[in-house]
């Protein structure tokens, strides 16, 4: 009974507003701290502050078109980490979002060449392979939940263990003119698809920009307000964190724990699937080896640094948007090395991890 | 074809070998209980200073000590985290591989500078006294650089160690009931730090393998899923010595097999065998074939009177 006692109360919030403020405080300590270590990076390089900081800021916001690319940047980052919090909630943690996005760029591709996509009439156009890719993301994240409520397989293990085959996938099928590469038409044809039909590709809201702001945003904060309503007030809601609490006394409640595993880890898929069909539809434009290039990875990041929000989601994912903007300009017109991105990225991760602990370690 | 075959084992020994070393060492950690996702990390950081040591110092041994030296020292960390802070384990595995990608490229262009692919001092290959002449295998399997040999002791060494001694044995204790072990009078978390430094000085020897001994440069990312690999042959291996060699030694062969195949004429789609580890090892943890099933507290924190 005092099982679901905490449920109800934690779904309330009222937990939360027990807590103190110092573990509000350590998050945010370890975030500007890992971006002080970036700071100081740029001065050991010996380009002056000045310089570096302001070719960041032209890159995150300097221009429309530096900001249209960073809020796109941050699409894919937000649907993967809102994928992670929707299997965290079961107490599921899904690595496998660069797997996920992978297996979506494929299928939205496949769609989009050669199902026929372009031939659909208005949105349907485009609105078929999203379908297609999410429905792939799903299918690999189910395999993973099934994995795990039939046999009893660590989720963690198989994610990241599909992630590596969807990888691979990718390769194999822009190697081949019979699955998605383009027509050789001589020895120097690129490992690539063709560009897929113009009306298959995400509807741009702004006009007479280079890079122009896609749907993707809209699909974004749509899936994001699903997700946060649909965990906070929703009966599955409440069921997911009922398992991800104390999966025994769910399944004595009568809860079909392993329909909810499955579940919810084909959801998470899912939205890793949607982020990659994002990616090629609003993007790219084509399939090629190697597409996700590590937005899976720092999508999942964007997700455990969120904490199980998907405000916080939205928000890192933004943040992230902008330090992969940020970072490829200073790159550019600072020559300080981009990797300082990454090293700050890793800094973070760690810090937060750590922020975490102790924060869990006070009593609540 | 008999050059080509020795080519192949040959090959096979040299791809094997990093995996090897890491995953014999990631295996004691996780029969204690600590999943590293950091050997990645290690690896890489351990390859980028054992490059460096053998700039500064002018010799392998140089590179060496300084690879182990940093793979030690992540680990060191991984374990405080792991261990006594009870962070979780997979998420800060996670944050100190993007470090060390973000923090060995940006060292290797301030250091190294840009794509220089500057040769290293390195290990040059070690001929087996009186081995090395067997036909066809000598020259394959007995003329190799020496961490491969070293790879070969240390999975004999880690084998009695884990299933011969009281450490073998306290550290299979930890890993599968914390609480039991305590009780009996085990230090859980000494026990458990050892084990994380084990693997890390394993992966360091790994990480140094790649650059000091193997292609004797390093280059930016060059562990690229090496570390995910390793961990993938532990589990296919299903945390035992011998089933983690036969694991790496596999993975090797798959990895050797893209070149070779490709040169003799056969048609085989690369994409596939690169695919083939993680689709054995999905097939093992999956229990289709055998069950394979990790130590009971494998990622679990342990704390003293708490649940």
């Amino acid at each position: 009974m005092s099982d679901i006692a905490d449920v109800a109360l934690g779904a309330a919030g009222l937990t939360r507003a027990r807590r103190l403020p110092v573990e509000r405080l350590l998050p945010l300590g370890a975030l500007v701290g890992s971006l002080a270590v970036g700071l100081v990076l740029v001065r050991a390089t010996g380009v002056p502050l000045r310089d570096a900081l302001a070719a960041f800021w032209e890159g995150v916001g300097g221009s429309e078109f530096a900001m249209v690319g960073s809020l796109n940047r941050g699409v894919p980052l937000a649907l993967v980490g809102l994928g992670y919090i929707l299997a965290e909630r079961a107490n599921l943690t899904n690595v496998g979002g660069e797997g996920q996005i992978c297996m979506g760029g494929i299928f939205s591709a496949a769609a989009s060449l050669s199902w026929g996509a372009g031939k659909l009439p208005g949105p349907l156009a485009f609105l078929f392979p999203l379908l297609a890719g999410t429905a792939a993301g799903a299918l690999w994240g189910a395999l993973a939940g099934l994995l795990k409520a039939r046999r009893g397989s660590n989720e963690v293990i198989t994610t990241l263990l599909l992630t590596f085959i969807a990888l691979q996938m990718v390769y194999g099928s822009v190697q081949s003119v019979h699955l998605l590469r383009q027509p050789m038409t001589d020895s120097a044809t690129l490992p690539e698809s063709l560009e897929i039909p113009s009306v298959t590709q995400l509807p741009v809201l702004t006009k007479d920009s280079g890079l122009p702001l896609h749907v993707g945003l809209v699909i974004e904060l749509l899936v994001a307000g699903v997700v946060a309503v649909g965990l906070a007030r929703s009966a599955i809601g409440l069921e997911l964190r009922a398992v991800g609490l104390n999966e025994t006394a769910s399944r004595r409640a009568g809860l079909p724990v392993e329909r909810l595993v499955i579940g919810a880890l084909a959801a998470s898929g899912a939205l890793g699937g949607l982020a990659g069909a994002v990616m090629v539809q609003g993007d790219q434009h084509y399939l090629t080896a190697g597409f996700s290039s590590g937005f899976g990875f720092d999508g999942l990041v964007v997700g455990l640094l969120a904490r199980g929000s998907a405000v916080g989601v939205v928000a890192f994912a933004l943040l992230f948007g902008c330090l992969r903007s940020g970072g490829m300009s200073m790159e550019m017109s600072a020559s300080v090395p981009s990797a300082i991105v990454v090293v700050c990225q890793g800094v973070m991760v760690v810090a937060m991890a750590t922020a975490a602990a102790y924060s869990r370690r006070r009593p609540a | 074809m008999n050059e080509t075959l020795q080519a192949f084992v040959s090959s096979s020994l040299r791809l094997a070998t990093p995996l090897v070393l890491a995953a014999t060492g990631e295996m004691v950690s996780e029969q204690a209980g600590v999943l590293n996702l950091s050997l990645e990390g290690m690896m890489l950081s351990a390859a980028f200073m054992g490059a460096f040591g053998a700039k500064v110092t002018g010799s392998p041994m140089g590179g060496l000590a300084f690879g182990l030296g940093a793979a030690l020292l992540l680990a060191l960390v991984q374990a405080w985290l792991s261990v006594r802070v009870r962070a979780n384990q997979l998420v800060v595995g996670i944050g100190f591989n993007i470090f060390a990608l973000g923090a060995t490229t940006f060292l290797y262009r301030q250091i190294f500078g840009g794509l220089s692919r500057e040769q290293i001092p390195s290990f040059s290959a070690l001929e087996v006294p009186l081995l090395h002449r067997i036909p066809f295998l000598g020259p394959a399997v007995f003329s190799q650089a020496g961490l491969v040999y070293v790879a070969a002791a240390l999975v004999a060494v880690t084998w009695w160690l884990v299933a011969k001694t009281p450490f073998g044995l306290a550290v299979r204790a930890v890993g599968e009931n914390p609480r039991a072990a305590d009780q009996a009078g085990l230090a859980v978390e000494r026990i458990r730090f050892l084990a994380v430094l084990y693997a890390g000085g394993c992966a360091g020897l790994a990480g140094v393998f790649l650059s000091v001994a193997s292609i004797s440069t390093f280059t930016e990312g060059m562990t690229n899923g090496a570390g995910y690999l390793a961990v993938t042959a532990v589990i296919l291996g299903g945390w035992h010595s011998v089933g983690v060699l036969g694991a790496c030694l596999l993975f090797g062969a798959a990895t050797s097999l893209q070149f070779v195949l490709p040169a003799l004429g056969v048609p085989i789609p690369t994409a596939g065998l690169v695919m083939l580890p993680y689709v054995l090892a999905l097939v093992a943890v999956s229990g289709v074939i055998r069950r394979s099933r990790p130590p009971a507290a494998l990622t679990l924190p342990f704390r003293r009177g708490g649940h």
